[in-house]
This record gives C-alpha cells, sequence and structure tokens, in this order.
C-alpha cells in the first residue's frame, strides 16, 4: 500500500485532535467532585514518591519505650505496639498502596487486552476458548480466587499483584474483544484490509486507538477497588510482609489494641478511605470526560 | 422456560470444568513440591512420601486430573490434611453460621436501601438526594474490615451494647444468637445496601420520567401509589442484576467480617485453610464457592424473566 492510499484510508477514522482532548478534560473538570479526587490523588503520589523526605522518623524502628503513645506534637499519629511512629509507617504505606492498585490494573489491562484482542480478531474456537476461560475466572468471588491464588504464589506483593492483575483481566478482555468486534466490521477497516494492510496494522492503527477510552475509563474505575483488594488482602495477611508498612497489614497489626491504641487501625485506616474515596471521584470524572454515555 | 433453563445449564458445563482445572493447576502452581509446601520441614520422608501417594502426585498429571475429576463427580471433594476429615464434611459444619450472616445481611441491606433509594429518588436533588448519594458513596469506598472494626470499636468496645467476636447459633440460642451475628451482619449489610441504594435510586429516576408514570400522576394518585403501583417493580431489574453481580462481593465480604469477627464460616474455613496450606481443603471450598456462585447466577438470571415477561418471551 502507497503512503497515500493509506493516508486516504486511515484519515478518516483518525480520532484525536486537541480540541477533543481538550473537551474531555474540561468536561473531566467539571464533574463536581472532581478537583478533590485529584488532590488527593495528587497528594498520594507526592507522598509515595517524597516518602524519604516527608517520613518524620524510621518506619521500621522500634521505640520499646514508647510503645502506643497517644497523637501529640512529637508522633502526629501516635506509636504503635511496638513504639513505631503510625504517620511514618502510613506515609510509607502509600507507596505499597498506590503500587499495587496501578500496576495490578496495568498487568490486567495488558492481559485482558491482548486476550480481547485476539478472541475478537481470531473468532471461532480462540474466541470460544478465550471467552471461556475469562467466564471462568468470574465464576468465582473476586476476593476468594485472590486469596487462593495469593496462597499459591506465596504472600508477598508480587503474588498480590499477579493474583489482582488475574482477577481483573476478564473486564479489560470482555471490553476490548467487544470494541474489536465492532470496529472489525467498519467500512475502513473494511478498506484497509482490501488494501492489504495486515491485521497487526489495523490492529494498531485502528482498534487500539477505539479501544482506548473505554480501557482507560475502566481502568481508572479500577484502582481504587484495587487498592482496596490490596489492603484487604494485606489485612488477611498475603501481602506486604511485617514489618513493611502497608495500610492493610498495619490495620490488622492494630486490631489487637482497639481499645488501648485505636490510632493504630484508624490512621491508615483514614488514609485509606480518603485514598478510594478520591480515586473513586477521579474515575467518574475520567469516565464522565472521556465518555458521557457511560455515565451512570 | 424449560428451554431457557436447559440452554443456561449447558453453557455453564464448559466453564465448570474450566473452574475444576483451574482448580485442580492451583495444586501444580505451588512453587516448589506442593508436599513440602503442606507439610512442616520436620516431618518424615515417609509420612511426605505417603502424602504424595495419597494426593496422587507420584503420577503423570493426566491421570492426577482425570481420577481427581472421577472422585469429584462421585462427590468425593477430597480429605483436608489437617483434621483428616472429608472437605464436604467440613464445609457443612460451617455452612450454617454463613448463610446466616449472609441471609441478615442482605435484610438489612434490602431494609435500608429501598427507603434511601426511594426517598433520594423522590427528592431528587435536595439534601435529602444528598444524603442518600453521600451514604452510597461512603458504603462503596468503605473497607469492610475498616468498618468492622470502627463498629467493633463504638459498639462493642465504647458502648459495649454487642460482642465483638464468637458465634452462637440463633437458631439455638435465641437473641443472644442474634445479637452475636448483629455487628457481622450490619458490616457485610452496609456496602450491599451502599451498592443497592445507588443503582435502584439511578434506575427510579429513569423511571420517574416515562409518561405512563405522568399519566398516573395526571389521574390523581398518590405519589405513594405511583410509586408502589408504576415505578418500583420496573426499575428492579437493574437491582436484580446488581444482587446477581453483588453475590461475589458477599460471598468475599464474608471471608473478610468471618475473619475479623472470629465467625466458624466457610469464609473463615477458606482463610484458615490457606494459611494452613491445606490445599485439598483450599481446591475443594473453592470449588463449592464457584459452584454456589455460578446456580446462584442461574438463580438471577431465571428471576429476570419472573419480574419481565418480555424477557421470558425473548
Amino acid at each position: 500500500m502507497d503512503t497515500s492510499t493509506r493516508a486516504f484510508v486511515f484519515a478518516e477514522p483518525a480520532p484525536a485532535g486537541s480540541d477533543r482532548r481538550w473537551g474531555a478534560l474540561r468536561r473531566a473538570a467539571r464533574a463536581r467532585l472532581a478537583p478533590f479526587g485529584a488532590a488527593v490523588l495528587l497528594a498520594a503520589i507526592v507522598v509515595a514518591l517524597a516518602a524519604p523526605l516527608l517520613s518524620p522518623y524510621d518506619p521500621l524502628a522500634q521505640d520499646l519505650g514508647n510503645v502506643l503513645a497517644r497523637p501529640g506534637r512529637v508522633h502526629w499519629l501516635g506509636t504503635d505496639n511496638v513504639g513505631r511512629d503510625v504517620l511514618s509507617r502510613v506515609i510509607w504505606g502509600t507507596r505499597v498502596s498506590l503500587v499495587a492498585g496501578f500496576v495490578s490494573v496495568a498487568i490486567a489491562a495488558a492481559a485482558g487486552g491482548v486476550l480481547g484482542m485476539l478472541a475478537g480478531y481470531a473468532g471461532g474456537r480462540a474466541d470460544g476458548v478465550v471467552m471461556r476461560l475469562m467466564d471462568a475466572v468470574l465464576s468465582l468471588p473476586p476476593l476468594v480466587l485472590a486469596l487462593a491464588l495469593g496462597a499459591v504464589l506465596g504472600a508477598g506483593l508480587t503474588g498480590v499483584l499477579l493474583a489482582l492483575g488475574v482477577v481483573y483481566t476478564p473486564a479489560f478482555a470482555r471490553l476490548m474483544r467487544g470494541q474489536v468486534l465492532s470496529v472489525k466490521t467498519r467500512d475502513y477497516v473494511e478498506a484497509a484490509r482490501a488494501l492489504g494492510a495486515s491485521g497487526w496494522w489495523i490492529a494498531r492503527r485502528h482498534v487500539l486507538p477505539n479501544a482506548a477510552t473505554p480501557i482507560v475509563v475502566q481502568a481508572s474505575l479500577s484502582v481504587a477497588f484495587a487498592i482496596l483488594a490490596e489492603a484487604s488482602l494485606s489485612f488477611l495477611g498475603l501481602g506486604i510482609q511485617p514489618p513493611a508498612a502497608s495500610w492493610g497489614s498495619m490495620i490488622n497489626a492494630g486490631r489487637g489494641y482497639l481499645q488501648q491504641a485505636p490510632w493504630i487501625v484508624f490512621g491508615p485506616g483514614a488514609a485509606l478511605f480518603v485514598t478510594v474515596v478520591g480515586l473513586n471521584f477521579v474515575g467518574d470524572a475520567i469516565r464522565d470526560g472521556l465518555d458521557p454515555r457511560l455515565r451512570g | 422456560m424449560a428451554e431457557v433453563v436447559l440452554r443456561r445449564l449447558l453453557a455453564t458445563v464448559p466453564v465448570l470444568l474450566l473452574v475444576t482445572a483451574g482448580v485442580f493447576a492451583l495444586l501444580h502452581l505451588t512453587p516448589g513440591d506442593p508436599v513440602d509446601a503442606m507439610m512442616a520441614e520436620s516431618a518424615d520422608a515417609s509420612t511426605k512420601e505417603s502424602l504424595r501417594r495419597e494426593l496422587g502426585l507420584d503420577r503423570p498429571i493426566a491421570v492426577q486430573y482425570a481420577a481427581w475429576m472421577g472422585r469429584l463427580l462421585r462427590g468425593d471433594l477430597g480429605r483436608s490434611i489437617r483434621n483428616g476429615e472429608p472437605v464436604l464434611e467440613n464445609v457443612s459444619r460451617r455452612i450454617r453460621p454463613s448463610l446466616q450472616l449472609a441471609l441478615l445481611a442482605m435484610a438489612i441491606a434490602l431494609t435500608i436501601a429501598f427507603p434511601v433509594a426511594i426517598a433520594s429518588a423522590v427528592r431528587h436533588n435536595t439534601g435529602v438526594d444528598r444524603l442518600g448519594t453521600t451514604f452510597a458513596l461512603f458504603g462503596i469506598c468503605m473497607p469492610n474490615f475498616l468498618l468492622a472494626l470502627l463498629l467493633i470499636f463504638v459498639f462493642g468496645v465504647t458502648l459495649r451494647w454487642l460482642p465483638i467476636s464468637g458465634y452462637l447459633d440463633p437458631l439455638e440460642e435465641g437473641w443472644s444468637g442474634l445479637r452475636s451475628l448483629i455487628l457481622p451482619a450490619v458490616t457485610l449489610g452496609l456496602a450491599l445496601a451502599a451498592v443497592i441504594t445507588r443503582t435502584l435510586r439511578s434506575s427510579l429516576l429513569e423511571v420517574l420520567a416515562e409518561d405512563y408514570v405522568r399519566t398516573a400522576r395526571a389521574k390523581g394518585l398518590s405519589e405513594w401509589v405511583v410509586i408502589r403501583g408504576h415505578v418500583l417493580k420496573n426499575a428492579l431489574i437493574p437491582v436484580v442484576t446488581v444482587l446477581g453481580l453483588q453475590l461475589g462481593t458477599l460471598i468475599g465480604g464474608a471471608v473478610i467480617t468471618e475473619y475479623v469477627f472470629a465467625l466458624p464460616g466457610v469464609g473463615r474455613l477458606v482463610v484458615d485453610a490457606v494459611f494452613a496450606r491445606d490445599y485439598p481443603l483450599v481446591q475443594g471450598v473453592i470449588l463449592l464457592i464457584a459452584l454456589g456462585f455460578i446456580v446462584s447466577n442461574l438463580l438471577v438470571d431465571l428471576l429476570y424473566g419472573y419480574i419481565d415477561p418480555r424477557i421470558r418471551l425473548r
């Protein structure tokens, strides 16, 4: 295919001009609670990146002479049962939560994207096998599946990331397959195929740009839930292992001291809750901005 | 209708086969030797060897799978390594608290969600609506375990109104049994209530804008009669869908809730089996949960036909 034909055939679906991008951004920003969500996300990212600078104490340093100290000027969020500074641990825990949220969703988006593309493109038996496989994953409650996978992959962040990646893959695979099926029948794809464009070229040039919007929307809405899921697994003891700090494991460690030192639970609890609320607002705003039809 | 049921049942067969393959693979995904993972390092070689033989790990993997499937079809889900009891016995002993918890949580969720969603939709864009949507957001973003600890802190530790852990069977112990389930059921029910409230509210708003609702109002019917007679049943379909989708969340939530409140249910059994590396028990329980989940989703699908006869005819 010579360059001029290519330009002709592929000019039609070319999606994003800067106008459209700004329009999406404007719509996203108009969402009432988006600024709060964006501020929370930004703060979480800054805290995660600058943890060594912001953290007032070493998150692992024990001070057995100062255990279960109330929140005050020296320790803003108090200390835990072995005298570690709760605020410093909350700050370092932000890293784990954000990494878990973003990386597991990225794994799911990549795996689901590839599987969905394969199913939609190949059709027939491959489609049947991939989609039944996705149905099988969906036929297990997410947390139970993550627990089972976490059990065999071993405790630790890597196991959790992979387990959550698997859990969230079917949503992305279904989305991508739907997009492929719809784009595949468009005239410009027919034209490209007639002009000899390869399947891979069509996928890269037409399917991916068209599928990007719903995938981004799904990803932005999934991050908050992935953070919650990581915290749940860490709470159960399958995530980051002590003494490293993660919000879920801190809350689990603090539950035995609820009567004497509730701050051990409520410090990381508040961080987790505010982050998830903020990310939900950001997800909603991105959805409203990119695809008003999906508005709930 | 029978044809629809049959078709749906047939469609679940390949999914079930893949689930069994996945659950079977769980044991083999374990890094290293599964028997080493399951048994303490101190266990002697002959004990490990006999467990390896019992699990059939000394045979080719295809033979192992065929033998395992054969046992499954005869209703043999294997035995727990810890107590040597069949998986089915382990589960049947634990199912009662889990079912009681799920039913109570569902009752609490529906009791809260319906009035809140109706009030929010009828008083759209007012303070009442904002309160309702804030409640829904709170319930969706609040992790189960955090809510559980918050409730324990307020109602157990501070006010001392309710027990903070343990289980008494309400069918045998009456009120004290029910008291032991209140905090876990509220924990589980609030999250579910939030999701139902959100869905029902937006579904109600859609139906309230329909022409036939305007006609009903124009006839002079009271708002309550309009809601009850014309709006509610039509707004129920998305709620049933969400209830079906939320079954997984309910089971997952039950795992955490049973863990926090030390309830001896199936969820707690999963966590205990995972930590004891009792893989045959993990496999058996997960398979049963998947089966329960698939059957419940099938029932939800069939419920659509009951609520909306148009779906039955399609």
